[in-house]
């Protein structure tokens, strides 16, 4: 099948280039989408932007660092809260949100001042907290803020602060993927190896590309406790600014999401030698390959088989009763970009389920290289996909479960579609062997719920049309 | 024959192996390389080398991928060590053609990061 040319694209047929229905014994050789380029003007895109990348996804997960966001209000509020990474130091990540909150006048006049005053009472009113990341936005990169300067004045005046400078404004790049370039290549090279962690196992690792959410990181930690294994640094899921400082001392880099994190794994193995390690953190099959894989780097597969053992044991019958009733199910998901490729073969195979569209925000050609090599014959790949390609895509593809955003969600409940929040989750965590099962009484609760019938019963009608009599069939 | 076995191989590294989608042409040259000659020493029943982290690195992925591929292909365990040479050549040409010389991902040769 050639590159696909869907019906509203018609205006804009530069879209072609982004969506492929993979056809039999194709692969990434033949067509791979244009990802990871300027989104086509005349098309309403999905994408976030460059900030957001590197402030909502990466930075301002951390538990105790403030993000010191050098902007106008709404930067700050609209990259706050909408997220869901808790912490177990009672979610300080989400509680609050800093703005310099600027104003026209320190456009005209320049906001160093403004920032630094901010800073100040920042540290002044959380005196426990010590460490700060300061972003740049679109009007303050405008006007050539340097807030580099102002963190080193603030370090001056405050021995015992520690800050890290984020120069990444909303227009820097396509979308929120240059956030996590920059961030991921900043922290390199200006924090990494500035302080010594306390190492305190003979296996050492760190965990990169795994955000905590719904507690996902949380979990995978009993996983590595039960191996004995030291996780140095989580980048950045319940994880702090100091620990990511350390990161230089660990034997391994296991990375789950190499979309947003893969740039640190790489200069971490090139300056300082550390090999990287790519897993999959969703789905039975690839989490028990995934612990396989570190237990055999560090040489204590016994541990790993038997941890596997036990979880199989507690999980597998529960995977197993919703794999029953999801088998043959029609999965849309419309997510970042890495949970394509890391979901297509793992619902697939441990759920019965068949994904048909896949689209990717922010994904990178090798991404697209990844789901096309993983992801089955007659679905659609979609970079950058629109809300009216959306449309257009559910009539062709006939989705059983859309996994996508809220933003995206809202829409697919108006058509009366069962979503899954596939971003934030409904009621995760999914990684993990208890995860997965999360992720399919999700997607099942979502297929069988009676409720998206009724909200497709015009109440006006004196004769409403009856309910679906497959409703609970399963159950 | 031999590129039914090169097929088999080929098809199970796609949909399975993370190494050989790394970031840039040398990351994947590396993984191939590096990840197929431990498979070559455990398929053919040596002892591999762990001397650096990068061996034990390619050993972990080998080693899943030698223990999957022994439980789906029965050939394997007939194979003589010259014809497990021989697909793993045939493989390795595969998946460098591509993921490497025929990839149109335009950031494999970006020398930075």
């Amino acid at each position: 099948m050639p590159m696909v040319l869907l019906k509203c694209d018609s205006d804009i047929p530069e879209r072609q280039k982004h969506i492929y229905l993979k056809g039999p014994n194709e692969d990434s050789t033949e067509f791979l989408p244009v990802a990871n380029a300027p989104t086509i003007p005349g098309t309403l895109s999905e994408r976030g932007c460059a900030f957001c990348g590197a402030k909502l996804v990466i930075g301002g997960v951390l538990k105790d660092t403030i993000q010191m966001i050098h902007g106008p209000l709404g930067c700050a509020y609209d990259t706050w809260h909408t997220k869901r990474y808790p912490t177990d130091n009672g979610h300080f990540n989400m509680k609050y949100v800093w703005s310099t909150d600027m104003k026209e006048s320190h456009v005209v006049f320049g906001g160093e001042k403004r920032l630094e005053q901010s800073m100040h009472e920042a540290f002044d009113e959380m005196p426990e907290i010590k460490r700060m990341i300061v972003y740049t936005t679109c009007p303050t990169a405008l006007i050539g803020d340097d807030v580099k300067a102002v963190a080193r004045k603030v370090m001056k005046d405050r021995p015992d602060v520690d800050v890290f400078t984020v120069e990444c404004p909303g227009f820097a790049g396509v979308s929120q993927s240059k956030g996590h370039h920059v961030l991921n290549i900043g922290w390199i090279n200006e924090k990494v190896a500035t302080l010594e962690p306390e190492i305190t196992s003979e296996y050492t690792m760190n965990f990169i590309g795994d955000f905590n959410i719904q507690g996902d990181t949380q979990l995978l930690q009993t996983y590595w406790d039960r191996l004995g294994i030291q996780v140095i640094a989580h980048f950045t899921g319940n994880g702090t600014y100091d620990a990511l400082r350390g990161m230089h001392r660990a034997q391994l880099n296991v990375v789950n999401c190499a979309r947003s994190s893969g740039y640190i794994a790489n200069e971490l193995k090139k300056q300082y030698g550390i090999p990287r390690l790519d897993i999959d953190s969703w789905g039975f099959n690839y989490m028990a390959e995934g612990i396989r894989k570190i237990c055999a780097f560090f040489g204590i597969e016994e541990k790993g088989e038997a941890l596997i053992a036990d979880e199989y044991t507690k999980w597998k019958p529960k995977l197993d009763w919703y794999k029953e009733r999801l088998q043959g199910k029609k999965m849309a998901i419309w997510t970042g970009g890495p949970r394509l490729w890391h979901w297509t073969k793992s619902v697939e195979d441990d759920l019965g389920i068949q994904v048909v569209a896949m689209s990717s925000k922010f994904g990178h050609e090798e991404d697209f290289e990844k789901v096309i090599a993983r992801g089955q014959e007659g679905t659609y790949y979609i970079d950058d996909g629109n809300e009216l390609e959306f449309f257009e895509i559910l009539d062709l593809v006939k989705p059983d479960v859309v996994f996508t955003g809220p933003r995206v969600g809202e829409l697919i409940k108006k058509l009366h579609i069962p979503y899954v929040n596939g971003h934030g989750y409904h009621n995760g965590p999914y990684m993990g062997f208890e995860g997965f099962v999360n992720l399919a009484r999700d997607t099942y609760n979502a297929v069988y719920n009676p409720l998206r019938h009724l909200a497709g019963v015009d109440i006006r009608d004196a004769n409403p049309v009856a309910l679906p009599v497959k409703i609970r069939e399963a159950a | 024959m031999m590129e039914d076995k090169i097929d088999d191989l080929f098809d199970y590294v796609q949909v399975r192996c993370l190494w050989q989608f790394f970031s840039r042409t040398w990351d994947r040259q590396e993984n191939i390389d590096g990840v197929l000659g431990k498979a070559y020493e455990l398929f053919t029943g040596k002892e591999p080398s762990l001397k650096t982290p990068a061996d034990k690195l390619y050993y972990a992925d080998a080693k899943s991928m030698v223990s999957d591929c022994l439980a789906s292909f029965p050939w394997i365990k007939q194979a003589s060590e010259a014809e497990i040479r021989q697909v793993l050549d045939g493989l390795k040409v595969r998946l460098v053609e591509n993921v490497i010389t025929k990839s149109t991902n335009r950031e494999l040769t970006h020398h930075l990061y």
